[in-house]
């Protein structure tokens, strides 16, 4: 029988086993240790790397009035940073309150906190994981050992491990030629054995979307998809500065309405707040 | 370490893994830098094509914008020049969707993922196996293009040389390409074409069209002060991903949102007050709501005097549905019921809208009528705030030189029920068709991007039905559970790849335009192309001797190319239609989308008519409901004449569509008409329990519902819908679910008197406690790898049945046991 899956597509390369993928995934953590180890600090191994624009600090504020949990946020990061499966930059959280008829939920999502001061960072043995001059917490996936602290020690679950699993795995098929372009394109095109398999990922705010000067050319796609417009974008630093996406000045949304952070009391100091129902 | 030595690192091990990637152009790249350099430019958001389009995840039609590198979809984003992402209020949306930008939903984020689906059917196939069944191997083969398109055109012609066309029994989605499937029809000479819309909200379409003559009215939610939904989830089926914004923002400038549903559904989560209704009561809710209302003189008086028909008897008929007697039947407290009549008619604006929760039971249309009537109680049509009437103009399909096809519908559902939809009553068609006791045998079937052996209640009948054809032609992008039951399958195209207009869910005119991004991924033909090929094989002639798959609707001339053809069957309907202006103009409008700057109008109804209009209209004095009313009509109605307006108060005026030119609380259109099942018709908006009622056997209701991560049962091979939404496990009331002994996670078997399934429990406290349900769509056995085998479906539940009134598929009227598996 002629089955459907029998495509005109191109060819592709021989795929890796897994089990190779992994065994030299190992060597190289290995590998990556060793090196860092004979630098001879312990530590960060090198001061972390100074992106972005100093001038600015990005953050989100999160209407939950305005979420109606919808998940296109989840859908869209999926399409702009095509994560493969497994690796989640921004999840929904959902949780049933209340005893019929009187019921509620919470809803919400959960990008990453981009903390000033993150548990993430913190531990990397490497120093894969930094802190840009705007805030926000990139992981440098030529250092990235894949080790994994980052996920224990993140009190946010906003961390996955990329495994190597792709969503199709048949060979030639045009979406695995589609790059991501997180860090720049050129580090998305995803083959066997390569960053970022093996390493930690997480959402970077779509900083590909930043310009040279480091300024939002567009607003990154969770925020841009957004169906109620929940989800404001901007500059925290900036007394006047306004949402990339809808224009809103954020320090205004964040005087008005009251608002808070996820597991303050740790002292992470994150960029994002919410705004209560 | 710099940015550049880091890329050139990956640019090398890019390279060195002995990756094409589809990429090759770029390996003649001098450097490995310089490939990274180019890789990066490429696929910037700023690179490449960005083409305007139209999504078709679901019916919404939401406008995208698509980024195509190297012939590859890359990005799609919403289109902020397409209100359909935004809102249906003019005003909003030329004064805020600059800055505030457009937004999609999940599914059309998730785009990419159906159109490079390694699952889609690449090639026609043929079945080996001659018998059809649940579980059968078609054994299929696959078969050239030509074989396809000779074969199908020879059991096409052997019906028009027997003189049977009518034996050919057509089936289709109801956005996508309707109007050419409809020309083939009516040339080939069937007149059997059906589209989905019965299966989806047929009943809501005849309640609104006997109240207010306008089958579709939309809410104006972001300028109401009160929003009172039965049984409607606009932001679980955000089927126009305007819905969201809408009514949030509603909420913001100080609505209240009021979810009546079984259900806590994704719109009662974000309701002030949700309020758990027992299902197919709601009709009584309202009625009871209308007695408060009038008992207690809130009513716009002036409104109902000047603008309704019928309201004594209206208010002698909710004389006895007093709060208490409604509470009996809806478990919805009386002083519930009390309060929120009192909110409804005391916070103006205020609107009341119903979809398909009531909508899909054998009350329906009369419930869905009493929800209609409290609107009409407190003038809450068509101004500001309230259900607007929208204008509908768009693309004109045009006039076909042809006559109706002679033979009666193989199911006579059009004479059957009396609000019957021109979308046809699946349910009557696929019973027929299995019983054998149509008008004549019917021989041929073609189905077009419909699923029915998942989405038309009564599995068993459909299989059966399907099996009755001699052949059977499915288009469809994959290997449907129908596909399995035909003859040959022929892959379609994804709403990506093809064409088509759209005029979009808002209160003033919008045409907007769906076009390839990119180029058919197998080179597959469109299904228009498809239609078209066909056509040109059978010879199909108009009466003018034109033959019309041929021939240019706007040049007259032979156009060869099938694209072509279509291109301009699709400008002649803008160009006569409300833009005026062709394909390739509108094209290069801004996101490929006409709007119309006169925006919104209210209260249209009023609007008197021309002096010119006038002059030229007939009058035609006629008795309805007991009155005479002076009717003015454009042209005789034998001569094809519509009616433009109605006199009242010495007026002409636009007036309402309805036959009184009034809001009509005594619904003119069923009088002394009798239902698809010979029960004579009630012209008041009563309340009748539905038909089908829990008993100590069956003792639960089952209901189903949408959610935002999936369409209908056709997305469920979508591999980021999946990670969002995998399955449907059967919702239960934690207190039922203790009384039958389930607990969270059990594997259960719902069963009816009609069949059973089996599904995953889940225990919880958002649903009423004599109520189950699940999100429709899951329980595939076929389509694709991914979506076999998760979740379940209940289609097989019910018995293939349909409101007797509109012809709905009763996807909601079921009564259940539920048992430990």
């Amino acid at each position: 029988m002629a089955t459907p899956q029998d495509t005109p597509f191109p060819p592709s390369p021989p795929a890796e086993s897994r089990r190779e993928f992994l065994a030299g995934r190992a060597a190289t953590a290995v590998a990556g240790a060793l090196a860092v180890a004979s630098l001879g600090g312990c530590g960060p191994a090198s001061p972390p790397a100074q992106e972005g624009s100093a001038a600015r600090r990005w953050g989100m504020v999160i209407d939950l009035r305005r979420c109606v949990a919808c998940k296109a946020c989840v859908a869209s990061c999926k399409s702009e940073n095509k994560t493969p499966p497994g690796v989640a930059y921004n999840v929904f959280i959902e949780e049933e309150q209340g005893t019929f008829p009187y019921v509620r939920r919470v809803a919400f999502t959960r990008p990453c906190m981009q903390c000033a001061k993150s548990s993430c960072a913190q531990v990397c043995p490497t120093g894969a994981t930094y802190h840009r001059a705007d805030g926000i917490v990139a992981v440098d996936y030529e250092k990235c050992i894949g080790c994994r602290y980052c996920i224990a020690a993140c009190p946010y679950g906003a961390r996955s491990f990329d495994y190597g699993h792709d969503y199709i795995e048949k060979a030639g098929n045009p979406y695995n030629e589609i790059p991501s372009s997180e860090y720049g394109a050129s580090y998305g095109l995803r083959h066997k054995g390569g960053s970022p398999e093996g390493n930690v990922r997480k959402c970077t705010f779509c900083l590909h979307l930043q310009d040279e000067k480091g300024e939002y050319r567009e607003p990154p796609a969770c925020v841009r998809t957004c169906m109620g417009k929940a989800i404001h974008f901007g500059d925290l630093k900036d007394p006047e500065g306004v949402c990339v996406a809808h224009g809103e000045k954020m320090q205004a949304l964040l005087a008005h309405r009251g608002n808070y952070r996820l597991k303050e009391e740790l002292g992470n100091e994150p960029a994002v707040y919410y705004l209560p129902v | 370490m710099s940015a550049t030595t880091r890329r050139g690192f990956l640019a090398k091990s890019v390279l060195g893994g002995g990756a094409a990637f589809g990429l090759s152009s770029l390996l003649g790249a001098r450097s490995s830098e310089a490939f990274a350099a180019e890789v990066d430019r490429r696929y910037d958001i700023k690179s490449g094509d960005w083409i305007p389009s139209c999504c078709n995840m679901c019916g919404g039609q939401t406008g995208i914008l698509c980024q195509v590198v190297d012939g590859r979809l890359v990005r799609i984003k919403p289109n902020d020049a397409n209100p359909a992402g935004f809102s249906n209020i003019s005003d909003d949306f030329f004064a805020n969707c600059r800055t505030e930008g457009a937004s999609m939903c999940p599914k059309g984020n998730a785009g990419i993922m159906t159109l490079y689906d390694p699952d889609r059917l690449a090639r026609p196939v043929r079945r080996t196996n001659p018998k059809k069944g649940i579980g059968v191997d078609p054994g299929w083969t696959e078969i050239s293009w030509e074989e396809a398109y000779s074969e199908i055109a020879r059991r096409m012609k052997a019906l028009l040389d027997a003189g049977t066309p009518e034996a050919l029994l057509w089936w289709s989605e109801d956005h996508s390409f309707t109007h050419i499937q409809g020309d083939f029809c009516q040339l080939f000479g069937t007149p059997n074409y059906s589209n989905h819309s019965n299966l989806c909200d047929t009943a809501r379409k005849a309640s609104f069209k006997a109240v207010t003559g306008d089958e579709r009215p939309l809410m104006d939610a972001i300028q109401s002060r009160y929003i009172l939904l039965f049984g409607w989830n606009p932001l679980g089926a955000t089927k126009w991903s305007l819905l969201p914004r809408i009514l949030t923002r509603g909420q913001e400038r100080g609505a209240k949102l009021v979810v009546v549903d079984p259900y806590f559904s994704a719109t009662a989560r974000k309701a002030q007050e949700w309020i758990p209704i027992r299902p197919s009561t709601d009709g009584a809710m309202a009625l009871a709501m209308a007695h408060v209302i009038i008992r207690d003189g809130l009513y716009d008086k002036k409104f109902v005097e000047e603008w309704t028909h019928g309201f004594d008897r209206f208010s002698d008929y909710v004389k006895d549905k007093t709060p208490a007697w409604a509470e009996k039947i809806s478990t919805v407290p009386a002083g519930t019921i009390e309060r929120i009549a009192r909110e409804f008619a005391t916070t103006q604006p205020s609107l009341a809208d119903v979809w398909s929760g009531p909508g899909q039971h054998s009350n329906a249309v009369h419930g869905g009528a009493a929800i209609a009537c409290l609107n009409a109680l407190t003038g809450s049509y068509d101004r500001p705030g309230t259900l607007h009437l929208p204008n509908k103009k768009g693309n004109a399909h045009g006039h076909l030189h042809a006559d109706k096809p002679k033979a009666p519908r193989f199911a006579d559902d059009n004479k059957l029920y009396p609000m019957f939809h021109g979308s046809g009553v699946y349910c009557e068609i696929f019973k027929k068709l299995a019983e054998g006791t149509g008008n004549y045998p019917a021989k041929m079937g073609m189905i077009v991007f419909q699923n029915p052996m998942m989405s038309v209640p009564g599995t068993e009948t459909v299989a059966k039905a399907l099996s009755n054809l001699e052949f059977l032609v499915v288009n469809d992008i994959f290997l449907s559970e129908t596909a399995q039951f035909a003859d040959i399958v022929v892959p379609g195209t994804l709403f990506l790849e093809r064409y088509d207009w759209n005029t979009q869910w808002v209160t003033w005119p919008v045409l907007a335009l769906r076009q390839p991004v990119v180029k058919p991924i197998f080179g597959q033909p469109a299904e228009y192309e498809f239609i078209c090929e066909l056509g040109r094989r059978l010879g199909l002639r108009d009466q003018d001797g034109k033959e019309f798959f041929r021939i240019g609707a706007l040049s007259g001339r032979p156009v060869e190319s099938l694209s072509a053809w279509y291109e301009e069957y699709l400008s002649s309907e803008s160009k006569n239609g409300a833009p005026k202006m062709t394909l390739e103009e509108i094209k290069a409008l801004p996101g490929a989308t006409w709007v119309d700057k006169g925006g919104t109008k209210y209260e249209k109804y009023r609007k008197e008519m021309s002096t010119e209009d006038l002059a030229k209209a007939t009058c035609v004095k006629t008795q309805v409901g007991g009155i005479e009313v002076e009717q003015l009509w454009d042209k005789p109605k034998d001569q094809g004449g519509k009616k433009i307006g109605t006199r009242i108060g010495g007026k002409a005026v636009k007036g309402f569509a309805t036959p009184t030119g009034k809001v009509e609380f005594v619904l003119t259109c069923l009088t002394g008409k009798k239902d698809a099942e010979g029960k004579p018709c009630a012209d008041l908006p009563v309340y009748e329990p539905r038909d089908w009622q829990p008993d100590a056997q069956y003792p639960l209701y089952l209901i189903n519902w949408k959610e935002a991560t999936h369409t209908h049962s056709r997305t469920q091979n979508n591999r980021w819908l999946l990670e969002l939404q995998p399955g449907n496990p059967l919702q239960v009331n934690t207190k039922t679910g203790a009384r039958l002994g389930l607990r969270d996670g059990d594997q259960a078997w719902v069963e009816s008197k009609f069949g059973k399934m089996k599904v995953t429990v889940h225990l919880t406290e958002e649903i009423h406690p004599e109520v189950v349900g699940t999100q429709h769509g899951f329980g595939h056995w076929a389509l694709g790898e991914e979506a076999k085998g998760r979740g379940s479906s209940d289609s097989g539940l019910r018995p293939t049945r349909a409101d007797p009134i509109g012809g709905q598929a009763m996807h909601k009227q079921c009564c259940v046991r539920i048992y430990r598996a």
